[in-house]
């Protein structure tokens, strides 16, 4: 909402600026957005009358002009415009002028000829030319002919004004006019308001009941109907004020009943609507519920298919508008309209909400009922745009009122103790002071005992209701900046977070630790993306959990996975050149129990990383190599050694995205810890990615299942332990994983560790075979072994590996 | 004898100074008099000729230059060491201006970092730190909090929805109502639910359709407006350093009653500059919103407010790394460029 500070000094003594107003309120829960001054940029430009126009001597189409600003001497000023005449009064900016479009005035020379100011268009003016004749568009402005001269133009062009634009908050449907700024503003600048005396004179002899007959069918969407008729009606402009509050309001004139309409909207907070009296069916309105289907012929003269249950205002044959939103077309007020149906309602807020976000209309009215506005004063409005348009002479005014208001509103009244105020905002406000406040915002004083005050809530406010309430209203009008500020006493209290949230945490420090940068990606998904990924056609994945409404069709899903989301991440970096990629991420993903959804998906938290490119940072001593799967496969063992996850198993995989011989599952029994893998170069191409690119994925729950709760040192070894190399040859395709784990297995009771130290494939070894080099590791706790009982074990070992693996010795 | 042995000496001594240039000469010389076959030896040899009474004597004397000649020796021996050992390191000289060799650390995503500091103010000040769904139903989303169905105020949250019913969390909030359930009733609270919250917002410098929030809570016999004033003025000089100024205005969520909203001094121009690119010449930046937690959100969850009152608190944590670390535009978290990562420490 926009008001200018011109309506608002109509009715109260402002004796602050604007900006120190607008300050005032916003501090006070009112909050102003914007000070808007109209007048900026018009310091310097006058009304003037061209007394002499002649031509340029030197052009064709410049003219030379002897202009009267209201000094003693006549002001010299050449224009290239076509429409102007001798005689005609318009705008003039003087030398020093600095226009709202930026043009600075200076005096100059034009062709030889001596200009002093210049004549100004519309556009230069920065005013709204919507409505403005094609001529006074284009040419020069030109104002009246009974403009007086030398006069300031802001003053004449109603610009001489201070617009304060408000975002008002959801609750404070009383704010939403003049009435209700004037309000707040008095008592926040301790003035009393002056308000407009309302009263109407019925100077028609017909009777509004004899003329109309009003219906609530809904009266749970209408609360209230109340309606004056004006016969003798003569449409026209509105006088130049009601044109200039109205622009102030950012509404534009239209003709004298709309304009009033709009007008004591504005100034009352009641939305209102003028019905032509004869196009109306049956001269009766009904406020009903519309009929699915039902024909709606607004009057921006769009047909319109009804839902079913929207609130419509009907004459004897169809809907004459959606109440709140949008009149109908028939029944608008037109050149014709001889007789008016004045209506001020009240609808239900949530009902004219669903309206307007249907037809995706959000009107001054709409925005109004949303948030609901004082039922009890629909005829103080109906009196006033009577009032108004009967001072212009544009009606004469029906008795009586014809007034549908099944059940009246009852009053609020609250109850509390100064105390109760001062508790709840640990201030120490005097009761005489709430009592003043609340009484200046229009409370009542019911009773006052030293057990408790009674008062009134005023029928404009909607909002309050209880004891919270009423303290809110004191906290803002002493200030917020008024009140203490102090901790929370009371049993202290140990802080602490939950074991998932401890173990994301470590997970992510050991991640960083290694090399990894963290990202944070969306979590929505779209269904190409599982055709980029790869995911089988049946796959659980696919069936992610659709959102009704997505912003675009970019993203209609939750994801399934998070790989899809930190490869989008790595192609983006790839295509801007960022070759070298470590990522990971930790967030949910969501499956559906069942689709079509009916409950809560499942959340799973999972893990993902990824590495591509160099090993190292590019440096003149780095290693230059690229990383490859056992890089990333480090990375997780790191990471499980960090996180206390041992004596898993590795084994051969396979993953829809990966390369079928480059995955593996790091694995608890049946559990899967972590699969690790290289990217598929079918799936890194379809992200435009010609680089190779390793991933893993974990599930945060299975590892928090599997890390040791305790961790204990093991003592540093008293006794020297015995090594002894094995270097075997033994076919190409069996798993380094397999020969290791049958080492373990017979190494006997002295085995410490084993180390695979070389795989070595090339000359001197047949081609189908690769050469495996290990450490075993011999140690007792209580004394020194001998060779002899190391060599024992070796010769177990071999003796096993040779069986199993058909392995020889290298020598 | 004497005389020979004065010779040999004075040869000795001069030529260890003089002509020892580096230890292998050195060791040359001292074979050359002290060795099996040196002059010195061979006139010690010489000595079985000697009179009984003269060899006590020359003995002593030829004792008395072999110690001399072996202390001399010994001196240059050390010299040379130690110029040969500044020759040594002389010859290793680098070029210590070539970087170093780069350790390859990763970081932490700017806005984890920003949310562990909010998280360890509140730890510090005894609050839990809890965690919700992020798909929640509308009871826990809106009407628990006390915005039924077409309230005006769910305008300021324009939601995705999966059914009428089930949604994208708009806010945290939800954590506050669910852990408002699971405790006995009335008893205190002190949280903060951090976590992604959804809005149909467009993706733009400083709007995104997922965002992260922090939302506070604090429930207790006598808990007051100006506890919660206390606690915000404390939060953001944690945050933006002991200058931060915190004022409030009031507003209106339908959650709280008071509400209010706070912002923070200008941390960029401390409201000096008319045309500040951050807070636009007002001196203030909106931060948060917050207030004393309405009696029917109590009410829903099982408290009693007429026993107990308490205070809620939202904001952004994007907002505030934005402020923080200088940051024009919201879609850079979301972007993982890898040359923005690793800016953040």
């Amino acid at each position: 909402m926009q008001v200018s500070t011109k309506w608002l000094k109509d009715y109260m003594k402002i004796d602050i600026s604007p900006e120190e107003l607008a300050e005032k309120l916003t501090m006070a829960g009112i909050p102003v957005e914007n000070v808007v001054r109209a007048d900026e940029g018009l310091e310097k430009v006058v009304t003037g009358k061209i007394e002499k126009l002649e031509a340029h001597p030197d052009s064709d189409h410049l003219q030379v002009c002897q202009m009267n600003v209201g000094t003693n001497e006549l002001l010299q000023i050449v224009t290239g415009a076509p429409n102007v005449k001798q005689g005609q009064i318009v705008p003039v900016a003087l030398v020093g002028a600095h226009l709202p479009n930026g043009q600075k005035i200076s005096k100059g020379k034009l062709r030889g000829v001596a200009s002093n100011g210049m004549l100004c268009s519309a556009d230069e003016l920065k005013l709204d030319i919507e409505n403005l004749p094609v001529e006074q568009k284009v040419g020069i402005y030109i104002l009246p002919e009974d403009t007086p001269i030398g006069v300031p133009a802001k003053e004449v062009l109603g610009l001489d004004d201070v617009i304060l634009e408000f975002e008002l908050t959801a609750n404070r449907g009383d704010c939403f006019s003049v009435f209700g700024i004037v309000r707040e503003a008095a008592v926040l600048t301790n003035q009393t308001p002056n308000l407009p005396k309302i009263e109407v004179k019925e100077d028609d002899e017909s009777k509004a009941t004899d003329l109309i007959k009003i219906k609530i069918d809904a009266p749970d969407l209408c609360s209230r109907f109340s309606s004056r008729v004006l016969k003798n009606v003569k449409l026209g402009p509105s006088p130049a004020w009601i044109q200039q509050r109205l622009q102030g309001a950012g509404i534009r004139a239209i003709n004298n009943v709309v304009d009033v309409t709009n007008f004591v909207m504005v100034e009352l907070g009641q939305p209102m609507h003028a019905y032509d009296y004869d196009e109306v069916k049956g001269h009766i309105l009904n406020a009903r519920r519309a009929v699915e289907g039902e024909q709606l012929h607004t009057l921006d003269d769009s047909n319109r298919l009804a839902k079913g249950g929207e609130l419509v205002i009907a004459d004897a044959e169809k809907a004459a508008g959606l109440a709140g939103v949008m009149g109908g077309f028939e029944t608008e007020i037109t050149e014709k309209t001889k007789t008016v149906v004045l209506e001020a309602a009240s609808f239900n807020g949530a009902s004219i909400r669903r309206t307007s976000r249907a037809v995706g209309l959000h009107s001054e009215a709409s925005g109004r009922f949303e948030r609901g506005v004082d039922e009890t004063k629909t005829i103080r409005a109906l009196d006033r745009a009577a009032q108004l348009l009967q001072d212009m002479s544009a009606c004469t005014v029906c008795k009586g009122i014809v007034d549908v208001y099944p059940n009246p509103k009852s009053e609020v009244t609250v109850a509390f103790t100064p105390e109760q105020i001062n508790q709840r905002l640990g201030t120490e406000i005097e009761t005489d002071k709430m009592i003043d406040i609340l009484q200046k915002l229009g409370f009542e004083i019911v009773s006052k005992t030293p057990s408790a005050i009674k008062v009134k809530v005023p029928s404009w406010r909607n909002d309050v209701s209880m004891m919270e309430d009423i303290s809110e209203e004191v906290a803002r009008i002493c200030g917020y900046d008024n009140i203490p500020s102090t901790l929370p006493v009371g049993v202290t209290s140990q802080g602490h977070q939950s074991d998932v949230q401890n173990f994301v945490d470590r997970i992510k420090s050991v991640l960083v630790t290694l090399g990894m940068n963290e990202e944070l990606s969306f979590s929505f998904t779209n269904p190409t993306m599982f055709d980029k990924m790869n995911v089988p056609a049946d796959s659980e994945l696919r069936k992610a959990v659709p959102i009704m409404n997505p912003l675009t069709d970019d993203y209609p899903l939750l994801r399934t996975t998070l790989l899809a989301s930190i490869m989008e991440n790595a192609a983006r970096n790839y295509s801007r050149k960022n070759e070298d990629v470590k990522l990971f991420e930790i967030a949910p993903v969501f499956s559906p129990k069942a689709l079509p959804i009916t409950e809560q998906p499942i959340e799973t938290l999972k893990l993902a990383g990824l590495i591509m490119g160099r090993r190292e940072d590019k440096g003149w001593s780095q290693n230059s190599d690229e990383v490859d799967f056992y890089d990333m496969k480090g990375i997780v063992e790191e990471l499980f050694d960090r996180i206390s996850i041992d004596k898993y198993t590795v084994e051969v995989s396979e993953h829809f995205a990966m390369h079928p011989g480059k995955t593996a599952a790091f694995k608890k029994g049946k559990d899967v810890l972590a699969t690790v893998g290289e990217i598929h170069p079918a799936v890194a191409n379809s992200f435009n990615i010609s680089k190779k690119i390793y991933v893993f994925e974990a599930d945060i729950k299975t590892l928090l299942k599997y890390t040791a709760k305790n961790f204990k040192y093991e003592q540093l070894p008293k006794y020297p332990a015995i090594t002894r190399d094995l270097a075997i040859l033994v076919d190409k395709n069996i798993a380094a994983g397999e020969v290791k784990k049958i080492i373990t297995q017979n190494a006997g009771g002295y085995f410490k560790d084993v180390t695979l130290f070389d795989v070595y494939t090339g000359e001197h070894i047949s081609d189908d075979k690769k050469s495996l080099a290990f450490t075993i590791k011999f140690q007792s706790t209580n004394r020194t072994l001998t060779d002899e009982e190391a060599d024992e074990a070796f010769t177990k070992i071999l003796a096993a590996v040779k069986k199993q693996f058909n392995a020889e010795l290298r020598s | 004898m004497e005389q020979k042995i004065s010779e040999l000496r004075q040869k000795a001594s001069e030529a260890i100074k003089n002509a020892a240039t580096n230890l292998k000469e050195l060791d040359n010389i001292r074979v050359k008099i002290l060795g099996k076959k040196g002059e010195l030896t061979s006139i010690l040899r010489g000595m079985s000729q000697l009179s009984a009474e003269d060899r006590p004597r020359i003995g002593k004397i030829v004792n008395e230059a072999r110690a001399q000649i072996e202390a001399l020796i010994a001196e240059k021996n050390d010299e040379l060491k130690t110029k040969e050992l500044s020759n040594k390191l002389a010859s290793e000289k680098i070029d210590v201006t070539l970087p170093g060799r780069k350790i390859n650390a990763g970081h932490l995503h700017p806005l984890t970092l920003t949310l562990n500091r909010i998280k360890e103010i509140f730890l510090q000040m005894g609050y839990t730190i809890e965690e919700g769904p992020e798909v929640e139903t509308d009871y826990y989303n809106f009407e628990a909090l006390n915005l039924p169905k077409d309230h005006p105020a769910r305008d300021m949250q324009d939601s995705f929805y999966i059914t009428e019913d089930i949604l994208v969390r708009t806010q945290t909030s939800p954590v506050q109502a669910r852990t408002m359930e699971s405790h006995e009733p009335n008893s205190p609270i002190r949280m903060i639910a951090p976590g992604r919250v959804y809005r149909r917002d467009d993706y733009d410098a400083s709007h995104s359709p997922m965002f992260t929030q922090v939302e506070g809570l604090v429930i207790d016999k006598g808990i007051r407006f100006s506890d919660l004033k206390g606690t915000l003025e404390h939060l953001l000089k944690e945050i933006f350093g002991k200058n931060a100024k915190a004022r409030l205005r009031p507003s209106f969520f339908p959650f709280t009653e008071p509400s209010t909203e706070v912002d923070v001094s200008c941390m960029m121009c401390h409201g000096n500059d008319a045309n500040c690119k951050v807070c636009h010449g007002s001196g203030w930046l909106e931060i948060l919103g917050a207030g004393m937690v309405h009696p029917d959100v109590l009410k829903m969850s099982g408290y009693d407010p007429k026993v107990v009152s308490g205070f809620a608190f939202g904001m952004g944590v994007e907002r505030i790394a934005m402020l923080s670390y200088g940051i024009d535009d919201l879609r850079l978290f979301y972007d993982n460029d890898v040359r923005f990562l690793q800016q953040f420490k």
